[in-house]
């Protein structure tokens, strides 16, 4: 008898142990852990574009949590999301003129809204809205500005369209900017490769602004530091003639490709030294005579 | 039937294995007045096996942290090492390292045990003096297999977290809030928890009994015998284990 007590005891106490492990697991290792606890009240934000937010997001003021997203859904009838933030109830004195404004931790972090304080004498209330919202920052509108390049959306209504072709275009991509003197001026609207010509035929999108490119202008494909992505640069001609729409650049430079400047550099590299070395050689037998 | 060809062998296997499983199935109600054997066959198969399951769930995660430290702080990510951590775990590691931990601590020691007594006429005896040896050595062994299994998996998941957090945090010094709010901001209860730890566990469970005690009751009566038959359940665990992992994984994502 005190054997099988013994099992029973054994038995309990594992039983016990292995609801206990999962306990831990689902409360303090998921996403349940972040459930705010208590009496909270809920306020609406609508934002342009929420990029990932997703429920049970943090709501952050001064880097604090506050409070999490309750829900998400998309306004019916607008092209904006309506979220609705549930707060703790201790925070009930935020400005009604608050900026909320969806932000990432780090780089690679998930996303949270940050509240920023207004200076409004009035607390938002309860059901009620914050009318300021700053909307996420996507990475490619952010990459676009950086590198000066618009979508390829962006130039449709105000861009002109111009060929040039290509041997080979490298690792050039559609919307890639267009450059002249270092300034982005448009964008790659399509590279098709053509199967008679067996080239590469590069459609490329200019702001209308910039009509004032020579038609003997050359088109090359740069690439942007050693690592950079690849953009297409426009040398200016001296014709009096302008490009102008579905014209075709005639002078290009393709791609610059590594192996082939490894080997140039390899080949004429080896020559230049040889020539010094003669050089140098010739200039030590003259200063010994 | 001739069962020379190994295909028509399996199937076979496969066959008679399904058809003890309803024998089982319609065993239970009969078992319960065996709940004693039951809890008794729990601490065999479940708390005997905590400590080979604790330290291969604690050494898991260690290695998982170790490596995945190495791995992200090439991208300067090392943050989220816990998250990883506990995704890899859940998801996959904690159930099928259980489940073959498993097969191999408790489904051998069943089918050896059950083998031992077909061998030995004890399974004969009990049909002798009107004891169902299904329902009397085949159902308490099974389902404490189907409870324990669950139970060892989230031990298991909790050591893996903890050696994942010895090493991450304690040893190559990512901050340990990060850890944690890394971990929770990802890590789901339904998706994570219940679908990877629970569903998958108690399907191995049930599968890794399932084999362990259909082979020892159908045994030759041999030592030979016996000894196949154990080698079986391991080969037929495993590979059970990891085929129906997969076919989980994609019906449960």
């Amino acid at each position: 008898m005190s054997q099988r007590q013994s099992y029973a005891v054994g038995t309990g106490l594992f039983i016990v142990l292995g609801f206990a492990a999962l306990g831990y697991l689902a409360t303090q290792t998921t996403s349940v852990a972040n459930t705010s606890r208590g009496p909270s009240y809920t306020v609406e934000a609508h934002f342009a574009n929420i990029g990932q937010l997703k429920e049970r997001a943090p709501v952050k003021v001064a880097g604090v949590r506050i409070g999490q997203v309750q829900s998400i859904v998309l306004d019916p009838g607008k092209e904006t999301a309506d979220v609705k933030l549930s707060i703790d109830q201790r925070y009930n004195q935020i400005p009604d003129d608050s900026v909320a404004t969806i932000f990432t931790s780090g780089l690679l972090g998930d996303q949270y809204v940050g509240v920023q304080y207004g200076h409004s004498k009035n607390p938002v209330a309860a059901g009620g809205t914050l009318a300021l919202t700053r909307p996420a920052q996507q990475l490619e509108e952010m990459l676009g500005k950086f590198f000066g390049a618009g979508g390829v959306a962006d130039n449709l209504s105000g861009s002109y369209l111009v060929k040039a072709r290509f041997s080979n275009i490298g690792a050039l991509s559609v919307g890639a900017p267009v450059k002249m003197a270092g300034v982005a001026i448009g964008s790659v609207q399509s590279i098709q490769a053509d199967p008679v010509k067996l080239d590469a035929e590069v459609t490329l999108a200019i702001d209308k602004k910039y009509s004032q490119i020579p038609d003997d202008s050359a088109a090359a494909v740069f690439t942007s530091g050693l690592i950079g992505t690849q953009y297409v640069a426009i040398q200016p001609g001296g014709s009096p003639d302008m490009l102008k729409n579905g014209d075709e650049m005639v002078l290009t430079q393709s791609a610059m490709q590594i192996e082939d400047l490894i080997g140039k550099f390899l080949v004429s590299g080896s020559s230049t030294d040889a020539k010094k070395d003669a050089d140098n050689g010739k200039a030590g037998a003259g200063d010994k005579h | 039937m001739r069962r020379d060809n190994i295909v028509l062998r399996s199937l076979a296997q496969i066959g008679d294995c399904a058809l003890f499983l309803l024998r089982i199935l319609a065993a239970i109600p009969r078992s319960l007045r065996h709940v004693r054997e039951t809890v008794r066959q729990l601490w065999f198969v479940g708390a005997m096996s905590l400590i080979i399951i604790m330290v291969c769930g604690l050494f898991v995660g260690m290695v998982l942290g170790l490596q995945l430290y190495d791995v992200l702080s090439i991208f300067g990510g090392t943050s989220a090492t816990g998250t990883v951590v506990a995704i890899a775990i859940y998801r996959e590691l904690g159930p099928v390292v259980t489940a073959l931990l498993f097969a191999g601590r408790a489904g051998t020691s069943i089918t050896a045990e059950i083998g031992l007594m077909r061998a030995t006429d004890q399974i004969a005896a009990m049909e002798m003096m009107a004891v169902d040896p299904i329902a009397y050595v085949a159902v308490p062994r099974f389902l404490a297999g189907v409870i324990a299994m669950p139970l060892l998996c989230c031990v298991f998941c909790a050591l893996g977290i903890f050696g994942g957090h010895l090493v991450g945090v304690s040893w190559l010094g990512i901050d340990n809030g990060t850890f944690w709010s890394n971990m929770t901001a990802s890590v789901e209860l339904v998706k994570d928890v219940i679908n990877g730890v629970l569903w998958k566990s108690v399907v191995f469970g049930t599968v890794v009994s399932l084999i362990a005690v259909f082979q020892g009751y159908t045994t030759p009566p041999t030592s030979e015998g016996v000894a196949y038959a154990t080698t079986r359940t391991v080969v037929a665990s495993s590979i059970a284990i990891l085929a129906l992992d997969f076919v989980l994984t994609a019906f449960l994502m």
